[in-house]
């Protein structure tokens, strides 16, 4: 049954023969079982859909996470070759090499008698 | 038209739909049947398949630590992290090995020849081709693109200084653990605590955060440690004991430069070394050890600093004492005597120039009342093991330090008091170069012993100092402060009575030093090798006060070219004048005046 003809029934009940009535009073009618069921499972549907729909939100950002992981990963190591550059830079062995180094010249120490 | 229903054929109808609707119902019960079956009845066993191929879970490495040291005023790392790839080859993938070949060459070095059995090995899936790659020649490589080509990363140690330093240092081993050195010692330090992930993901690995029981812990990098070593000073050691290695053609050398009011370690050296980049190439294990701090030996006359620092202090000698030498002493049926005649009075400053065993013997005699006996022994015995902290581990920062040893006093079979006379002059007695050197400091600097320190500081990755290590007063009074100012002078008496000239300004700095040569003990008891000898000198360095100690083993040099006995006055104290040298004429001793 559906809403308009259980409203037809319910007129029905007033509409005598040849009785005109200008005014009926439809009695208050709460939903089937059908339709609760079928509200239910639309509901049920859309918490579904709306479940997916953050799950998927939620692990796109896994993607973004990982590339910036794998961002700061690579800054990191850029930084420890940058590091290293430096220090291998500053070591002793290359500035005893450098040319600067090589322009000096020894002098006669003056703290021990040679 | 003929609106009439067949009732025959309708109820056929409703029969049909029916028999239709309780197969779609039968069907569908299947399914559902199924479905509970698989995902409620099953549903472990399903699970655990999924999560196999789903949950991954890696172990993250913590960065290593850096070692930092002083380098001209500042502090700069000298053992960094970087990171290296291992290339490797999955020969089912490679369609054109020649032309893989060739790029390999061009970029990693060699011969296209030197790749091509990697590239067509048969029977496997994992063919390494080079490690350690560098990552801007790995980034080369892999921009190729080539199938079945791969690069694995990993964090490698870089020491910019090459070898410099090596055995104080150590290295880290391919689990990750520091061996040797700093490494070994302050290992939980550096080693930070590792991350953990665990985590569903997709297809490629990438952790999915719509899990709850995903867990992810990130790494904690190690901290880092700032050494007392000066590397301008390091390396300046390095090439001098290396060349008294060669010129005294030693088995060996150790030397190290102590701060006598600090005991901060400003360098120490061995020699024969590695470079422990490339650790794994040595053959010869032996070279890992920082001698310095682990090898133990009888050292010789140096003894006799400590025996005279003793005496002095015991107030049972001064230093304008004389000694009137017997020649030779009769201990435990055995003859005491010294490598050239010394019948005759001595003073005792030349009791240590001359390097008389008899008057190392005497002074022993002297602290037990004027004879070999419990007594002396006992009171000696102390200084060693209680004042000069012998035949302990000094607790130095680096792994496989040795304690020495120090005789019991007590009776013995072998003959207590020979063995006391022998401990006297530096023999029947085992000291690291380091322990010699922090109780010589202890006298110097009038009679603090402090303990020795490599370490000056521990910083954590975020710059916070965790810890600070200044000074730390092992024991106070060692001796009395006169006794230093005493032994200081007697030491450049010394100093300034060499054979070879030492040409040192003692007008604008002090400059002292005692030789040392000691038989060698044959390992399997039996005594002495007649001909085999180690040498070692010790000494000091400063302006108006004593400011560094400087110690040199030179182990079982050449002695088939000079007269025996004179082992360290010909091998050994070259190397330490010419480090003396090298502090004052670097600026590192500020000058009297």
């Amino acid at each position: 049954m559906t809403y308009s003809s259980s409203v037809a029934v319910g007129r029905q009940r007033y509409a005598v023969r040849n009785h005109n009535s200008v005014s009926f009073k439809a009695s208050a009618k709460a939903l089937g079982p059908v339709s609760n069921t079928i509200i239910l499972i639309v509901l049920a549907c859309l918490l579904g859909l709306l479940y997916l729909s953050q799950v998927t939100k939620t692990n796109a950002y896994g993607y973004q996470i990982n590339n910036l992981q794998q961002q700061q990963a690579s800054l990191e190591n850029e930084h420890s070759s940058l590091q290293v550059a430096s220090a291998r830079l500053q070591s002793l062995d290359r500035v005893q090499s450098s040319a600067p180094a090589q322009k000096m010249v020894a002098v006669t120490p003056s703290g021990t008698v040679q | 038209m003929d609106w009439r229903v067949n009732p025959a054929a309708a109820i056929k109808s409703v029969k049909r739909v029916r028999v239709l609707f309780t197969l779609i119902v039968v069907v569908f019960a299947v399914f559902i049947i199924r479905l509970f079956y698989l995902q409620v009845i099953d549903y472990g066993h399903y699970h655990d398949v999924a999560m196999i191929d789903q949950l991954k879970k890696y172990t993250i490495p913590a960065q290593r630590g850096l070692i930092e040291a002083n380098q001209g005023g500042n502090i700069v790392p000298i053992v960094l992290n970087q990171t290296v790839y291992t290339v490797y080859a999955d020969p089912v993938y490679i369609s054109q090995p020649n032309k893989i070949a060739e790029t390999l060459a061009k970029i990693i070095g060699g011969n296209p020849s030197d790749y091509m059995g990697d590239l067509t090995a048969k029977g496997t899936r994992y063919s390494v081709i080079t490690k350690r790659l560098t990552q801007d020649k790995e980034q080369q490589l892999m921009a190729y693109k080539y199938p079945g080509i791969g690069a694995q990363p990993e964090s490698a140690r870089i020491y910019p200084n090459g070898d410099s330093a090596a055995q104080l240092l150590g290295f880290v081993d391919a689990d990750g653990q520091g061996e040797y050195g700093v490494e070994q010692a302050l290992n939980q330090q550096l080693a930070g605590t590792p991350g953990r992930v665990k985590a569903v993901t997709d297809i490629n690995g990438v952790p999915l955060p719509a899990n709850s029981n995903n867990i992810s812990i990130q790494p904690k990098a190690g901290d880092n440690v700032v050494l007392t070593i000066d590397m301008a000073m390091q390396k300046n050691l390095e090439q001098i004991v290396k060349q008294g290695d060669i010129s005294g053609k030693a088995q060996g050398v150790s030397a190290l430069i102590l701060d006598a009011n600090t005991g901060a370690v400003k360098a120490m050296a061995n020699y024969p070394t590695y470079n422990p980049a490339e650790y794994f190439n040595v053959s010869n294990p032996d070279v890992f050890q920082n001698g310095t701090v682990s090898h133990d030996i009888e050292p010789g006359s140096i003894m006799k600093t400590l025996t005279t620092a003793a005496a002095l202090n015991q107030g049972v000698i001064q230093p304008t004492t004389v000694f009137d030498d017997p020649g030779q002493w009769i201990v435990d049926n055995f003859t005491i005597k010294d490598v050239l005649p010394s019948a005759g009075p001595q003073s005792i400053a030349d009791i240590l120039n001359l390097s008389l065993n008899t008057g190392a013997t005497w002074m022993l005699m002297q602290m037990g009342g004027g004879q070999l006996d419990q007594k002396g022994r006992d009171i000696w015995h102390n200084y060693m093991a209680n004042d000069f902290m012998l035949g302990q581990k000094t607790g130095i920062d680096q792994g496989y330090e040795s304690p020495g040893f120090v005789p019991s006093p007590d009776s013995n079979s072998a003959g207590i008091n020979l063995t006391y006379a022998n401990t006297s002059f530096g023999q029947g007695v085992t000291a690291t170069p380091l322990q010699m050197a922090a109780a010589l400091a202890s006298v110097l600097n009038g009679g603090t012993y402090y303990k020795p320190r490599l370490v000056s500081q521990i910083i954590s990755p975020t710059g916070n100092v965790i810890e600070n290590n200044g000074p730390k007063v092992e024991k106070a009074n060692v001796v009395k402060p006169s006794v230093g100012q005493g032994l200081a002078g007697l030491m450049q008496y010394v100093m300034e009575n060499r054979a070879e000239p030492v040409n040192f300004d003692q007008t604008n700095y002090m400059v002292g030093g005692k030789t040392g040569t000691a038989q060698i003990a044959k390992p399997n008891g039996g005594g002495y090798y007649t001909n085999e000898f180690n040498a070692s000198f010790i000494g000091f360095v400063g302006g108006a006060k004593p400011q560094y100690v400087i110690i040199v083993y030179a182990y079982d040099p050449n002695t088939s070219d000079y007269a025996a006995g004179y082992a360290g006055e010909l091998v050994a104290q070259p190397i330490f004048v010419n480090l003396a040298h090298m502090l004052i004429n670097n600026g590192y001793v500020a000058p009297k005046s």
